[in-house]
């Protein structure tokens, strides 16, 4: 049972108030930074008046409660199933998870259950010993905020040795990758963990600063056939977007995305054929006219074989 | 009925929600499957959940309000909020905390020491009668199937007793924030990471699509079905359709999650898309026919994504494609990128990707990233060629040959 009032925001902020009535620290400001903190946007209008009284008879108006414990809920069969799931998942192998507690527990799911069908198959070789190192220690130097020595590969074969301020593990479920962000030399890094060589805490923390990623803007067009409206906006519904309608089958999209990602924007783009039609940047529409142009030259379609 | 922040059931909001995050361009009168008063409390209850990604436009037409998220710059789903939002009753969340408090105060206890126990405490309140024996026995085995506690056998007598946890929950935090977002079900990862002091908030995700976390409900029974081969009663789109479910496939690139599954009434493999079914009704456990393992597995070494079935024709598809010196990154695309089939060397130039595949048309998507180094392209079903041209010489007319073509 995924969806049940147990694992609510509404128990999950009475639980912290409790928490805190039970410490007999609890301070009406408190209460309501709670709820703020734990619940919705409107929530204080219920949480403090069912908390405050005969209504959830839990806490009583001067803010004690007749519970003895501080609140805690065991782990639900539910949870313990998903988290045995994990143990099966090659990935598992970059993490350190206590196991106790699980042995007769039945996975919710199994890795032969699912497929990810349109992955990339190179992904990162997690059975790889030293992978796993270097991404545990990785791990350690942002849990402890240190800064780390790199060593790795570029795509060009050139091996450059770095101190960088680790900000972020990246993950891409396309690619089945993680990356590095990172800060050094007054600049952003993206490193992928399976190009790193040598990875280890630094001498000294630098504290470098993340600069933001450079984000561009493309406009298109999209003509509603064959479900391309549905089918397109799935495809981009990661990224921040606005769609505007312009007649009954026309749609206009704005998307923001990574600069260093347009290669793999384009290509993206070009996946929906003529139903979507750049229409700004012009540096963009160039892009798409060039690969056009390029395919025009190598002329690769017989007509023997159409209909 | 008054406005509340919780929602009873799940189905209800799922709708809301997609529309408001993928498409967003829907103006308040065009949510015509319900009351303009519903469509007023849906959005609502959405603003209050992720207020903070909310957007509004007004236009001509009036005001939208939409969801605009770049998934690869926030450490967790946002949507996972409309799985904290199940209603409740008062009576609900007292017999909650005073349950687990009192178990874990005084250990096991019948039902009549739990009676007693929860008539001593709730005689300080006003109103002060405790709840029914029938109300507290049936929530002490609605924890019992949650797993939250126990029940003992003492002489005649049944005892309830809190589960006791032996993992080490701090372990996890790690874990729990990835595989919450990067694992099926991660609603589930981002409830246990609930019960730890401080989340690890480090991690982010590219090429993400949270929408899939609205099906959850959907997938977990999927699974459950699999794991005891029970066949499924899935509702969707008006229909009612008895299959065995098979295996779950999930698109990292089209934002969409598929069941596969065999009907035995057919005989036939089919995909059904998880974002339509309704419900999915577990039935009778169902032996697995002699064969069918054997003939899953031809089945799925020719199916390119999701679409096709074991009764369409197969379709041989080749594409040659161009990659000059310096350029190997192509053929390793083509490598990568291939779900099924071959690529081999033609040349020092060429290499040729060949696949036999259900349904070629399928493969459009995939050979259009292609375009600009394709120096051949052959295929059995001539639909298949025919629409590539004639999409492409499309494209070409769109952008023309002059900067002004596009306007």
């Amino acid at each position: 049972m995924l969806f049940h009032e147990i694992y609510g925001s509404y128990y999950l902020a009475a639980a912290a108030i409790l928490r805190e009535a039970v410490r007999g620290k609890l301070t009406g400001r408190e209460l309501q930074s709670l709820v703020r903190e734990h619940a919705f946007g409107e929530s204080l209008m219920t949480v403090p008046d069912g908390l405050k009284g005969g209504k959830w008879r839990l806490m009583h108006k001067d803010l004690s409660t007749p519970l003895e414990n501080e609140p805690s809920m065991p782990l639900t069969t539910t949870e313990k199933r998903w988290m045995k799931a994990l143990l099966t998942d090659p990935r598992i192998r970059l993490f350190d998870p206590d196991m106790t507690g699980l042995e007769d527990v039945e996975p919710l799911f199994t890795p032969d259950m699912t497929v990810y069908y349109d992955r990339y198959s190179d992904g990162d070789d997690y059975a790889d010993p030293g992978y796993a190192a270097r991404f545990r220690t990785i791990l350690q130097a942002l849990r402890e905020n240190r800064d780390l020595y790199v060593l790795f590969e570029t795509g060009k074969n050139t091996r450059p040795e770095l101190v960088v301020t680790p900000y972020y593990l990246e993950y891409s479920e396309k690619d089945d990758r993680f990356r590095l962000v990172a800060a050094g030399r007054k600049r952003r890094w993206t490193i992928n963990l399976s190009r790193i060589i040598e990875c280890a805490f630094a001498y000294e923390n630098r504290n470098s600063r993340l600069i933001a990623a450079e984000t561009d803007t493309v406009v298109f067009e999209l003509e509603d056939r064959r479900n391309a409206l549905e089918r397109v906006l799935l495809h981009f519904s990661h990224l921040e977007k606005e769609t505007m309608r312009l007649d009954e089958s026309r749609y206009r999209v704005t998307l923001k995305y990574d600069r260093r990602d347009e290669p793999e924007m384009v290509i993206r783009i070009l996946s929906f054929g003529s139903a979507i039609r750049v229409t700004e940047p012009e540096r963009f529409i160039g892009l798409i006219r060039e690969r056009i142009e390029k395919q025009k030259r190598l002329a690769a379609f017989p007509t023997d074989n159409a209909e | 009925m008054a406005y509340s922040e919780l929602i009873k059931s799940f189905g209800r909001i799922r709708t809301y929600l997609r529309s408001f995050y993928v498409y967003g361009f829907r103006h308040r009168d065009e949510f015509t499957e319900k009351s303009a008063r519903s469509y007023d409390n849906e959005r609502r209850r959405i603003e209050s959940w992720l207020g903070d990604y909310m957007s509004f436009r007004q236009d001509a037409d009036g005001r939208r309000v939409f969801l605009s998220v770049d998934s690869r710059s926030i450490p967790e789903n946002p949507l996972y909020r409309a799985f904290r939002a199940k209603s409740f009753t008062g009576r609900d969340i007292t017999l909650h905390f005073h349950i687990l408090d009192i178990l874990s105060s005084v250990g096991g206890l019948s039902i009549t020491g739990m009676m007693d126990e929860l008539s001593d405490r709730l005689s300080e309140f006003d109103p002060d009668e405790p709840p029914d024996e029938s109300t507290v026995r049936k929530k002490l085995r609605e924890y019992a199937a949650l797993g939250l506690i126990k029940t003992e056998k003492r002489g005649r007598e049944t005892f309830y007793v809190l589960s006791g946890d032996r993992t080490r929950i701090s372990s996890w935090d790690a874990a729990a924030a990835f595989f919450s977002e990067a694992a099926p079900l991660g609603v589930i990862g981002s409830y246990i990471q609930d019960r730890l002091p401080e989340k690890f908030g480090q991690f982010r995700f590219k090429h993400h699509y949270i929408l899939n976390a609205l099906d959850s409900e959907v997938l977990c029974a999927l699974f459950s079905a699999i794991g005891q081969r029970r066949l499924v009663t899935l509702a969707f789109r008006g229909q009612r359709r008895i299959v065995l479910p098979l295996k779950v496939f999930i698109g990292t690139q089209t934002g969409r999650q598929y069941i596969l599954t065999w009907s035995p009434a057919h005989d036939r493999f089919s995909f059904i898309r998880t974002d339509r079914i309704d419900s999915a009704e577990a039935g009778d456990v169902f032996e697995f026919p002699a064969g069918l393992k054997a003939r899953l597995d031809d089945f799925l070494s020719h199916v390119w994504g999701v679409t096709g079935n074991n009764f369409s024709r197969l379709e041989h598809i080749e594409m040659t494609v161009f990659a000059g010196e310096g350029e190997e990154h192509v053929v390793r695309r083509l490598e990568r990128e291939k779900r099924c089939g071959t690529v081999v060397k033609v040349d020092d130039t060429h290499w040729r990707f060949s696949a036999d595949v259900y349904d070629a048309r399928e493969m459009l998507p995939w050979l259009r990233t292609f375009t600009g180094r394709i120096s051949g392209l052959e295929c059995t079903d001539a639909r298949v060629i025919a629409r590539f041209r004639g999409d492409f010489e499309t494209l070409a007319q769109m952008y023309g040959g002059n900067n002004n073509a596009v306007s």
